[in-house]
């Protein structure tokens, strides 16, 4: 289970490596709706990121909520 | 080995649905386990868990809803506050935490509730034997008799 | 409430809120499943709408600085915004998807804490405020829609005319007074606009009373689901631009009897197609007036009806306070404030206090957290005492 979360972990830090070089592109090109939606594209793949982090326990609950 | 341990278990109104698991204050797959119901987990005063482990249970436990969705906002959280204080403090006491437990579970989660109290009651029958009940005294505040009855003239 | 209710309750209603809350509470468990509960979205349903209305805020104070309010204006400043302005489109979808974001966030706030009955007893404050909370949502969102100026704002406008025509009595002053003047002109659109912008700073005071009785208010979800939202709204801005619908500009002569429909905010507006104006704007406040009433009117009105235990409200034993503050601290609803003592206690540890607390009765919800949080035995449920907790406990462990 927990080599399945490293490996979704590897996979969404690749794709958000390709989010970043598409937020760079549409910025280039001056195609502000294809980087704005990369943007977007990347913090989703943030917030995947850090599920996967929390679930293999890398970081806990809040302090307050733990 | 489990039948012969008494646990007692504080479990919350809203929290698991007894119904189909208890009878007549035990729990029917775990019957070393009796549970006492409470308006919401954050009513149990820590005393009284010291108070059951000196009068001779082996374990304690409070049961609440799910952390973050308590009916009552925040009694779950408070009442794991409470209970890792109350650890600390019986550790001192020679007390092993592990004979004290915080579960949370929501109204519908009877299955995993079992085998989180099994699991609990196992771990308490693998430590080595509590000590005898001691008398039923209570180190609380003192207080005049019947002070808290509100019959003083 | 698990094993009491559904054993007594009777009457529809009260049959149906049970198998919604039961229904809730099960997707709680399918959710959890997913997500540890910590980063459970369903339980900050609060916090998600909290989130976009600051995403708007902040998009908001960009849009404002492009936009001129004035009738020829108006659309070609918003015209100028979306193509000219370096990720205005961007912005400008940002604010209208994190609308969406908004009420979509206010309504499962709205039925979370409907079916699992927190509106209820002495917990109707937040209900109330939120009720205000979503009319007022509702009005900036149409106000944004009219904004842009373009051929639906136009019909829009003069739909909610049609409609503030149909009120008796008042319904030429409020026309007038909305219009601003006998026929729509510049000073409309900066009324509009003050509409849109005034409400939502308003939304503010109603947040402060929406969270005036709780302590510790719940208001921002956890990093996660910031990110998705946050992403979701630059996302679809991006993938499904605001400019796909292709609105021409308003201009007088224009007559247009049909627009792109949004199911968030218009559809009172949809309405109008089958129901003549008088029976929309009767719709709408009987909507209001019905959810003001919900914590009042519903059949489960007493514990005692709804099945769930009826501690009573929580006492202070005045001998044994010592006005220490846990329970003031602790209590989540601010139900008990700490006043000057009267006098010394009788027990020793208050013989020297200088505070008492006291429980104000119409906010306690007699959930009894307050007697876990008092070391000193100075608060009691009236209806649960101490004593019989403390005799289950030697009957469970004598048997």
């Amino acid at each position: 289970m927990r080599s399945i979360y490293v490996v979704g972990i590897v996979v969404l830090s690749g794709l958000s490596l390709l989010f970043a070089v598409g937020i760079i592109y549409g910025e280039a090109t001056d195609q502000w709706f294809l980087g704005g939606g990369f943007v977007g594209a990347l913090l989703i793949a943030y917030s995947f990121i850090v599920l996967l982090l929390r679930q293999v326990g890398l970081i806990g609950p809040r302090k307050t909520e733990r | 080995m489990t039948q012969t341990l008494k646990v007692v278990g504080f479990i919350c109104d809203w929290s698991v649905d007894l119904a189909p698991l208890s009878d007549g204050g035990r729990l029917r797959e775990v019957p070393g386990v009796r549970v006492i119901r409470v308006p919401c987990s954050g009513f149990v005063r820590p005393n009284w868990l010291e108070d059951a482990l000196n009068r001779g249970a082996d374990g304690v436990f409070v049961t609440g809803c799910p952390y973050g969705d308590c009916l009552n906002r925040e009694g779950n959280f408070l009442m794991r506050d409470r209970i890792d204080q109350l650890r600390r403090r019986l550790q001192r006491r020679k007390v092993d935490p592990a004979r004290i437990g915080m579960l949370a579970f929501g109204l519908h989660d009877g299955a995993s509730f079992l085998a989180e109290v099994k699991a609990f009651v196992d771990r308490i029958a693998a430590l080595p034997p509590a000590p005898p009940a001691r008398a039923a005294g209570r180190a609380a505040v003192t207080q005049p008799a019947q002070a808290s009855e509100g019959e003083r003239p | 409430m698990s094993t009491v209710a559904t054993g007594q309750a009777s009457g529809r209603y009260a049959r149906l809120m049970t198998s919604l809350l039961r229904g809730t509470l099960r997707l709680d468990v399918l959710v959890n499943k997913l997500y540890p509960t910590d980063f459970n979205p369903l339980y900050y349903t609060g916090g998600l709408s909290n989130l976009f209305l600051f995403t708007l805020v902040l998009s908001g104070i960009f849009l404002f600085f492009y936009y001129d309010a004035s009738l020829g204006e108006s659309f070609a400043s918003v015209q100028y915004l979306t193509d000219r302005v370096p990720y205005g489109g961007i912005v400008r979808g940002v604010h209208r998807y994190a609308a969406d974001g908004f009420i979509v966030g206010i309504l499962l706030h709205l039925l979370r804490n409907w079916f699992t009955d927190r509106h209820l007893f002495a917990r109707d404050n937040p209900w109330i405020s939120g009720m205000f909370l979503l009319l007022f949502a509702g009005f900036i969102g149409f106000t944004g829609y009219q904004l842009v100026w373009d051929e639906r704002a136009q019909l829009l406008t003069s739909m909610f005319v049609a409609m503030l025509r149909s009120i008796p009595a008042a319904g030429a002053a409020l026309t007038r007074l909305f219009i601003g003047g006998v026929g729509i002109s510049d000073g409309t659109l900066v009324r509009i606009l003050f509409l849109h912008i005034g409400p939502a700073t308003a939304l503010y005071v109603f947040l402060w009373w929406h969270y005036v009785r709780q302590r510790h208010p719940k208001i921002w979800p956890p990093g996660v689901w910031v990110l998705f939202c946050v992403g979701l709204v630059f996302l679809l801005a991006g993938a499904v631009p605001v400019t796909r619908e292709t609105i021409p500009a308003a201009t007088p002569a224009a007559s247009p009897t049909r627009f792109p429909m949004d199911v968030f905010f218009l559809i009172p507006f949809w309405l109008l197609n089958f129901l003549p104006a008088g029976v929309v704007v009767l719709l709408l406040v009987a909507l209001f007036v019905g959810g003001l009433a919900i914590p009042y009117a519903s059949r489960r009105e007493t514990p005692v009806e709804m099945g769930v235990r009826h501690s009573g409200v929580a006492q202070v034993i005045d001998g044994n306070c010592t006005g220490c503050e846990l329970c003031y601290y602790d209590c989540p609803y601010n139900a008990i404030v700490m006043v000057p003592s009267p006098g010394p206690g009788l027990s020793k540890a208050a013989a020297n206090r200088s505070l008492l607390a006291v429980v104000i009765e119409s906010r306690c919800v007699e959930c009894g957290i307050c007697i876990g949080a008092c070391p000193f035995e100075a608060l009691e449920l009236p209806k649960f005492l101490e004593r019989d907790v403390l005799r289950q406990v030697g009957e469970a462990v004598q048997a």
